[in-house]
């Protein structure tokens, strides 16, 4: 069998060329591809250590279980490879909360807390800390210098490393163990062999050492690459996604993706699929030229199971040469390519994923670090199992469909084909053009499958391309609109004081720069939006823990209920630039944004809530209802106004129209209400203009600056004027974003390109899919076009039938694509987009030439792929066709 | 008159040590309604033969002149042209189109020819003749093969050619039905004024021809025929 099967190959040169082709090529692709999120995933996950620390748990434990620790080791179950102290020696309350706390160098290793100054403190009144921690209890800059704590003076030794995931409410300085507080609690942080699943050796740590569950606490940046929490199983998700009243594809969807990684191996799973689908319909089409040999085995005495390892064994050794091949080839050529598309992988551009960062931060901690590529191994052994089986399974379909007809059908050709009795010629009709149907037609399944086949690659191209436009407007609107890459530079006051504020002067100055010229001055208070129905019961459930977290205590809780079962939200209130409020108009959910009307109107407009499937929502409020609001007054001002829960003196409460719903704001304050994991899941604010918020609340000083810098300016100079801008202005801090925002452009002009080639290479791959195809159903009636021939067909006559069935083939399949691509994948991608990967608004399409350009496309590789085998079977000679079998 | 004429004819396949001689120096000519069996053993290149004066291939030497025109001289277009005009072809395999009814098939050659205009009327009283107009809506695989060959015969016929080349026309059917076709193939040479070549390995179908042509290794073979023919062998 073997010998047969070589023999084929040998004999069949340009149909084992074919095979091979496909396999080397999708086993390119495949393995490329999953290595490429494999990457992505790695260097994510180095990205996340690198920002929120290198530790999986940490559980709070008293010496006694320290002391166990340290003399256990390792446990059943489990292998710890590091594990720190850190104790929380005593607790500050100013306008922050200071910890004080005592650690061990593997703690300060594992999170990233280096010393870069100075030493570590040794004295009972010595503390090191970072620079922001530092310089926000009033630092001076020089070591050796007291800073007052509380009641108390401390000389600061040494400087650390900066958290990046720095809460602005909490704030860490570190103290020698001579530190004697008010009392002490010690958490255990624990980093695990990440070779195995991280909550199986948790639970069996916790088991040994007895610790409950509830002390646990995850670093959930990190911990959910690696099985950080124990999955539902697959049946429990599909179940309560189907069955249960809040689950939804969704909720499906998301949970595979938090428990089970479904992008990885769901696109694993995809290219495999579309692997087999062109391998196997490659090899099918080589079997189909080979059948009535295969009939005349059959008649020799060859079985049926003999036959199918004959193909199998073919099929094996193409594969097993190109399979390795494909993925050297793959994996070479993206490797590549790799770093100089930094961007795209390594999650470092625009993604809509729910972080404790914004991008802007985000791009500052990561820096511009060449991300590595990782071979994914498990992949391409997935792939490689895959493909066996499926590819020994076609050859025994194949087979298998040869083995149902009779033998003199299989010697003979296929004749199941739909029979009407209609006679085409007996009305004036153009009989080629009733073959070229006939032929197309004669079996509508088959027709319909090689349609559809056709159609995969123009669709899987249109929908990535869709899907990289979408995702060009996401990020572009991303870093217009909150995620701080706005503007280049941003002056804001490293203040929790609603008291501070930046002046109108220093803000007329700003503007009057030549260096600048998009200045954004802000004004800002913090607000609470009375009288909310919430019909889905969400405050109730969701707010309940919320309201008890320590960084809201400030403000009395986030949703608060009231005696007639309403509830009182806290917003932030932001008055922006006319001009600023205008550009708003590109993330408009409902009504319209016309600042001229806001203003004169004294209307809001309103940021909606967005939950975890991308749904927004604004309490079931529209365009035209009516909020109140209630903003602290700032003569009078004290912290405890940020509590609402004064009198009513100490407050304006004003009635305003809702002039629209945006799904973001452009600008943000960092502190107060955006705080922790809040910053980036909810951001609730109303918006008016700086105006209103003079006349509305006699708020006149800015709480930030969003600059842009004119065109030609130079950097250096811009800053060191905004520098001087603000020289006077107390607590007031210039960031620039202007490399981050370069590095983020950099990046999604890379994901552009990569996207747009990946596309390109599915529908090359597709396109030889057609050419194969459509070269097969002309070689596949050879016979019948012999029989036209020698019934005196000229040789243009001939050229024009089969011009009429490619043209035919691409206008279908291009009919096919467009149908299904706007039909149903389009609205599908529109979900994904909008409840999976939560695109802030999908409203680019893919461009008009982009489109049909690709419906061209496939109509001249169908017109060329049935062309040439014409201009073969013309240069044959017609005998030698209609004698064959 | 002479309608078909074949000069020092020779059609040699592949090339060197390979070559193989099909045909050697045949010379013939044809009557106008003269129905001519062509018989040799397999291999002596009757068929071959056959497909040169059918202009499906072409003579390595040698000229062939059908109504005084020769076939060799034609460019591939006015030669396909001229054959679909002039020649008709029955196979031993009909060669219908499987995916035609019996009468789209036979319509399809006349399409060539007039476009959408076909004769109708002819094509009935054709299928009628051939005994095979109740079979017109039937396909190729749901008939018989002496059914087959009918609409085989009846496609050939559709363009009224003067010449009709059939390459063993009886090969696949019993003899009942060989006494059925050979006898509508000379109806048709009769009513229609045909000239008709046919070859077969059927020596009795041979006798009953006006005229017999023995080929042997690629020579006609003179002396064979027991009826000679109108046009003589070898001689023109």
């Amino acid at each position: 069998m073997l010998k047969l099967a070589w023999s084929y190959m040998r004999y069949y040169k340009s149909q084992t060329l074919a095979i091979f082709a496909s396999i080397l090529l999708t086993a390119s692709l495949l393995s490329g591809i999953s290595s490429l999120i494999f990457s992505s995933q790695k260097n994510d996950l180095a990205n996340s250590k690198a920002i929120y620390g290198n530790w999986h748990y940490y559980v709070a434990a008293d010496e006694e279980k320290i002391r166990e620790l340290q003399s256990g080791g390792q446990g059943g179950g489990y292998r710890l490879k590091q594990w720190g102290k850190l104790e929380i020696r005593d607790v500050a309350r100013e306008e922050f909360l200071i910890y004080f706390i005592h650690t061990d160098e593997a703690y300060r290793q594992m999170a990233h807390r280096e010393l870069i100054e100075g030493a570590f403190p040794d004295k009972e009144n010595e503390i090191a800390a970072d620079r922001f921690v530092l310089q926000n209890l009033g630092f001076s800059g020089n070591l050796g210098d007291t800073i007052r704590i509380g009641e108390r003076d401390y000389v600061v030794t040494g400087v650390l490393k900066s958290k990046w995931a720095a809460s602005a409410d909490e704030m860490e300085v570190f103290v020698s163990d001579a530190f004697a507080g008010r009392g002490s609690q010690t958490f255990l942080y624990l980093r695990f062999d990440e070779d195995e699943k991280l909550y199986r050796q948790m639970d069996a740590f916790l088991k040994t050492y007895q610790f409950p569950f509830e002390a646990v606490t995850g670093n959930d940046e990190v911990i959910r690459y690696l099985g950080g929490e124990a999955p539902d199983s697959i049946y429990d998700i599909v179940k309560f996604g189907l069955t249960d009243e809040e689950g939804n594809l969704t909720y499906i969807v998301l949970k595979l993706q938090s428990d089970y990684n479904l992008a990885y191996h769901g696109m694993i799973l995809l290219l495999c699929l579309f692997s087999i689908f062109v391998v196997y319909s490659v090899f099918h089409i080589s079997a189909a030229k080979r059948v009535s040999e295969y009939g005349m085995l059959q008649t020799l005495g060859i079985s049926g199971r003999q036959l199918g390892w004959t193909l199998v064994l073919e099929l094996w050794m193409l594969f097993l040469i190109g399979y390795p091949l494909g993925c050297f080839l793959g994996n070479g050529i993206l490797s590549m390519v790799y770093r100089k598309f930094n961007g795209v992988f390594g999650g470092k551009g625009i993604e809509a994923t729910e972080k404790g960062l914004s991008v802007a931060e985000q791009t500052l901690a990561e820096g511009t670090a060449a991300a590595q590529f990782y071979l994914s191994w498990g992949a391409m052994l997935f792939g490689f199992v895959f493909l066996l089986f499926a590819l020994a399974l076609a050859a025994f379909l194949v087979i298998r469909a040869l083995g149902k007809q009779p033998l003199k059908k299989t010697l003979s050709g296929d004749i199941s084909f739909s029979r009407t009795r209609r006679i085409y010629a007996r009305r004036p009709v153009n009989m080629a053009g009733v073959v070229v149907r006939k032929f197309m037609f004669a079996n509508k399944w088959k027709a319909a499958g090689i349609l559809l086949s056709l159609s995969i690659g123009g669709c899987i191209f249109l929908c990535t391309m869709y899907m990289t436009e979408n995702l060009k407007v996401h990020a572009e609107l991303s870093l217009k609109s909150d995620d701080g890459l706005g503007s280049e530079y941003r002056i804001s006051l490293k203040s929790r004081s609603l008291k501070d504020t930046i002046p109108e002067g220093t803000a007329d100055a700003v503007k009057n720069m030549p260096e600048t010229s998009g200045v954004y001055a802000t004004r800002y208070t913090i607000g609470e939006l009375s009288h909310i129905e919430d019909e889905d019961n969400n405050c109730g459930t969701y707010f309940q823990d919320m309201n008890k977290a320590p960084e809201f205590e400030r403000f009395g809780g986030i949703c608060i209920p009231q005696a007639d079962g309403a509830y009182r939200i806290k917003y932030d209130v932001y008055g922006y630039e006319e001009e600023l409020l205008e550009q708003l108009g590109d993330f408009v959910l409902e009504g319209r944004i016309d600042p001229a009307k806001i203003r004169d109107g004294n209307q809001i407009v309103a940021v909606a809530n967005r939950d975890g499937q991308g749904n927004y929502y604004f309490y079931g409020k529209k365009p035209g209802d009516t909020v109140v609001l209630r903003v602290p007054r700032m003569e009078g001002y004290t912290e405890d106004v940020l509590k609402f829960q004064n009198s009513d003196e100490y407050y304006v409460e004003q009635e305003f129209e809702i002039a629209a719903i945006v799904s973001r704001s452009l600008a943000r304050e960092e502190g107060f209400l955006n705080t922790g994991v809040w910053s980036t899941i909810q951001m609730p604010c109303v918006i008016m203009t700086n105006s209103q918020m003079e006349e509305n609340f006699g708020i006149t000083g800015y709480g930030f600056i969003n600059v842009s810098p004119a065109q030609n300016a130079e950097a250096e100079k811009v800053s060191s004027q905004l520098l001087q801008a603000i020289h006077d202005v107390p607590k007031a801090v210039l960031t620039d974003y202007s490399a981050a925002i370069r590095t983020q452009k950099n990046y999604l002009g890379q994901q552009q390109l990569f996207f747009s080639s990946i596309a390109a290479i599915l529908f090359v791959i597709s396109l030889f899919h057609i050419v194969n195809s459509m070269s097969h159903t002309i070689f596949a009636r050879r016979r019948e076009y012999g029989i036209i021939r020698a019934m005196g067909i000229t040789d243009a006559g001939f050229y024009k039938m089969i011009l009429q069935t490619g043209i035919l083939y691409g206008a279908l399949t291009d009919a096919v694509i467009f149908l299904v691509y706007t039909r149903i994948l389009r609205r599908m991608m529109d979900y994904y987009m909008a409840h999976v990967l939560q695109f802030l608004h999908v409203q680019a399409g893919v461009p008009n030439q982009v489109f049909f350009g690709i419906m061209v496309l496939n109509m001249a590789a169908a017109v060329g792929a049935v062309m040439f085998p014409a201009w073969r079977l013309v240069k044959r000679n017609i005998i030698s066709e209609i004698t064959l079998l | 008159m002479c309608i078909l004429k074949l000069q020092h004819v020779e059609k040699i396949y592949g090339e060197k040590e390979n070559q193989v001689k099909a045909l050697r120096d045949i010379s013939l000519q044809v009557e106008e309604g003269e129905f001519t069996a062509i018989v040799g053993t397999s291999g002596s290149g009757k068929s071959t033969l056959l497909n040169l004066i059918g202009g499906l291939d072409n003579p390595t030497k040698g000229k062939i002149f059908i109504k005084n025109r020769e076939i060799g001289a034609l460019s591939r277009k006015e030669l396909t042209i001229f054959r679909r005009r002039n020649i008709g072809f029955v196979f031993q395999n009909y060669s219908l189109m499987p995916v035609l009814n019996v009468y789209d098939n036979v319509a399809l050659p006349a399409t060539f020819d007039r476009g959408k205009h076909l004769n109708r009327r002819y094509m009935e009283e054709l299928l009628r003749e051939l005994g095979i107009w109740e079979k017109r809506k039937k396909y190729p695989h749901e008939l018989s093969g002496g059914q087959q060959q009918r609409a085989a015969i009846a496609r050939a016929l559709v363009n009224k050619p003067q010449i009709l080349l059939c390459d063993e026309p009886t090969g696949n059917l019993d003899s009942a039905t060989t006494v059925d076709v050979v006898g509508l193939l000379k109806t048709s040479c009769r009513r229609y004024k045909q000239t008709i070549l046919m070859v077969t390995h059927n020596e009795a179908i041979a006798q009953t021809c006006d005229r017999v042509i023995h080929i042997e290794d690629g020579r006609i073979v003179t002396g064979k025929g027991r009826f000679p023919g109108k046009g003589g062998d070898g001689v023109c």
